[in-house]
């Protein structure tokens, strides 16, 4: 246990001695943050499909609702039944869909809330832009009705007027959460890179000690080689860690972008992520020879699992094979999480999430100290 | 009493043998040489001494406890210097020497000292605030041996610590290992040079193939080989002197020409001495001096193992 402190003290005086590593592990990822939000800040890419379904009728206040929905930026509009919208959204012909049920205009001239499903494909992220718009409107609709205390005459004069300018909200309560999320996602997954780079430069000072033989000199002292690579390992997750915090920190102060997803628990889940980053270049160093090698491998496994699980682009514009070759990184199981984490689901409901993360870090950890323990050898060391 | 014993000890590597059966015991205050070609087994003897590597077979025992029972015990008690520098450039010599000696618990001022005391004693106590990448080939190898020391072992192991270094660096290094002897410690040591050997050392291991050939003082190696002699024959100029002709000589087993002298060795019961310096005057050679030498390490290496010390 002393000798592990000293093996981490040591490690991190000479890491943060380097400029370099500076660069590495604070700067990249913030560099990362930023190109995010410059491609995501402002434009929400392709448009919406969405199908509508009227059960209510042929009622003015309804299809004004309708309008309303047509009419916002980025959004295609098909007017369908509701056997036909599962379908076309099971073929993915639409993105989601709008259910105005049967007395949608009663209610909400009487100030209650109207009945709306919204059905949707693709995780919550890509329909809150539409449901947003739609739930302020809905909103201000219904408390005109609310105001009117089921006076017809004044409902209609009120809602003529708001009508007529054209049904303009009050900014505030509404914000364009869909844009936000998806620039939280996007950060997130350049993150998720630039842990996984820096988690397997860490682990490669391992070789690195072993080629100037250093390691040598370390296994002939008091300390085991068990005990060097444990060390290795917290070294890595402490700077982890510290990425985390620094990022999230300047996200959400600094940049002032609300991820929707409570601080703590976001870090928890990153970090969750980085002992399965840990373990994936633990197993790449067990199985390379020398520091180039794992340097080469690194970039052959974390570039390409990056892309596909969705770090870099969003996983929407891929095929949907892919999407599902995807489910077997860990990456996607993060990202998934905070997708869910964003629509309201809770920690501690997303356990399947957390747990698949664990077993990563395991599985790839177990296979790494099989392949160490299986080297006699001071050339291959451990 | 024994600081190092070693027994029946083998090593494999797959199918190929590195050290082959071998048992060693060095005594406490000895500087122990241990002499062997390339490949003979050194440095894959010393790793097992040292824990680095496994054995294949059999016992090695450090002031009279197993190595392999008591590894933290061993391995507080051995400093060792690798044949191939073992430092981090990146560190300022301070660092570095600080830095290992903790691994042995060594902590707050006592570790200040023994960095100091070590930095000093090998002579870079007005460098340790310098990156190594900035030194010399000599201060570095002064660096790696620092390292091993500042933890203050009994049993200190140097795996060729002369390698390709300036004479200066070099006498440095040798009068450590006599000082470092002098304050109690048992050195072994392990050189391609001879000479180094043939000085520094009090008692002498060959190993061949993985196997002690032969094992004692200078003397009780030197006269293992009655059967060879050495004669050393000055000449004026070296043009003239047909070594293949003296080669061919009855008892004459080598033949080399260094610094202007005729190095012969032969059979020491052939008594061939008149027939050299015949055929020397009848190739006009002029003789300045004739001497027939004491045999050397370097012969008796060469006639135990068949090979030079250095190829
Ligand atoms: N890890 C290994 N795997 C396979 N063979 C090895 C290994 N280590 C050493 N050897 C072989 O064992 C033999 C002895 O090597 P060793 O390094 O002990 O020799 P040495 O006496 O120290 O030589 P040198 O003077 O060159 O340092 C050599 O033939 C070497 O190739
Ligand atoms: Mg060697």
């Amino acid at each position: 246990m002393k000798n592990m402190l000293w093996l981490i003290r040591n490690t991190l005086r000479s890491t943060f001695r380097k400029k370099s590593s500076w660069i590495i592990y604070f700067a990249l990822p913030l560099a990362g943050v930023i190109l995010s939000m410059l491609i995501y800040g402002n434009t929400n890419g392709a448009d919406l499909r969405v199908g509508i379904v009227n059960q209510d009728g042929d009622r003015p206040v309804t299809a004004d609702a309708i309008r309303f929905v047509e009419e916002l930026g980025h959004v295609k509009v098909t007017m369908t039944d509701e056997a036909s919208l599962n379908k076309e959204i099971a073929a993915g012909n639409l993105d989601s869909g709008i259910v105005f049920g049967a007395g949608y205009e009663a209610a909400v001239r009487e100030g209650r809330q109207p009945d709306i499903r919204i059905v949707s494909a693709k995780g919550a992220q890509v329909t809150a832009y539409a449901k947003a718009m739609l739930d302020g409107y809905v909103g201000n609709v219904a408390a005109i009705g609310q105001a009117a205390k089921g006076d017809a005459a004044k409902f209609d004069a009120v809602y003529a007027e708001y009508k007529k300018n054209g049904f303009k909200m009050d900014s505030d309560s509404l914000k364009d959460t869909s844009n936000v999320k998806s620039m939280t996602y996007q950060s997130i997954g350049f993150l998720l890179m630039f842990m996984m780079f820096s988690a397997s430069n860490m682990t490669e000072l391992i070789l690195k000690e072993k080629e100037n033989r250093t390691f040598l000199r370390l296994l002939a002292s008091p300390v085991s080689a068990r005990t060097y690579v444990l060390s290795n390992v917290l070294f890595t997750a402490f700077i982890l860690l510290l990425q985390i915090v620094f990022t999230l920190v300047v996200m959400r102060y600094v940049l002032k972008i609300d991820s929707g997803v409570p601080f703590a628990v976001l870090l928890a889940s990153l970090f969750l992520f980085s002992l399965a980053a840990i373990g994936l270049s633990l197993l790449l160093v067990a199985f390379s020879k020398n520091s180039r090698s794992a340097g080469a491998l690194q970039t052959l496994v974390v570039t390409p699992t990056c892309l596909l699980s969705g770090c870099t682009f969003p996983p929407e514009i891929m095929p949907d094979t892919i999407q599902k070759i995807a489910s077997f990184l860990p990456q996607s199981w993060l990202l998934d999480t905070v997708t869910e984490l964003q629509s309201g689901r809770t920690f501690g409901s997303l356990y399947l999430n957390l747990a698949i993360l664990v077993g990563f870090a395991a599985a790839f950890s177990l296979i790494a100290v099989y392949r160490f323990s299986r080297n006699n050898d001071v050339r291959q060391f451990i | 009493m024994n600081v190092l014993e070693i027994r029946n000890l083998t090593k494999k590597f797959d199918d190929f043998i590195a050290v082959d059966n071998m048992n060693l015991s060095v005594r406490e205050g000895e500087i122990f040489g241990f002499l062997g070609a390339n490949g003979a087994g050194k440095s894959t003897t010393i790793n097992m001494v040292s824990s680095l590597l496994r054995t294949t077979k059999g016992e090695i025992e450090l002031l009279g406890r197993n190595i392999a029972k008591h590894p933290k015990f061993a391995k507080s008690n051995i400093g060792i210097v690798p044949q191939d520098l073992a430092i981090y450039e990146e560190m300022t010599a301070y660092e570095n020497v600080s830095f290992f000696a903790g691994l042995y618990g060594l902590r707050g001022s006592e570790l200040k000292e023994r960095t100091i005391e070590a930095l000093d004693f090998v002579g870079l106590g007005d460098k340790h605030k310098s990156l190594p990448k900035n030194f010399s080939g000599g201060m570095k190898r002064r660096l790696n041996i620092a390292c091993a020391i500042a933890h203050r072992p009994k049993l200190i192991i140097m795996d060729e610590p002369t390698v390709g270094i300036d004479p200066q660096s070099r006498n440095y290094i040798l009068n450590s290992v006599r000082k470092l002897n002098r304050m109690g410690c048992t050195i072994i040591y392990t050189s391609h040079y001879m000479e180094e050997v043939e000085e520094l050392c009090t008692r002498i291991a060959i190993v061949d193939h993985g196997k002690i050939i032969a094992e004692g003082s200078k003397e009780q190696l030197k006269s293992i080989i009655t059967d060879t002699k050495e004669i050393w024959i000055a000449v004026k100029s070296e043009g003239a002197v047909d070594l293949e002709s003296l080669k061919r000589l009855q008892g004459v087993t080598a033949v080399r020409l260094e610094d202007q002298t005729i190095k012969i060795n032969s059979k020491a019961e052939i008594n061939n001495l008149n027939w050299i310096i015949q055929q020397l005057i009848k190739d006009q050679v002029e003789i300045r001096s004739v001497e027939e030498q004491a045999p050397n390490l370097e012969t008796v290496f060469l006639t135990l193992t068949g090979r030079n010390l250095r190829d």
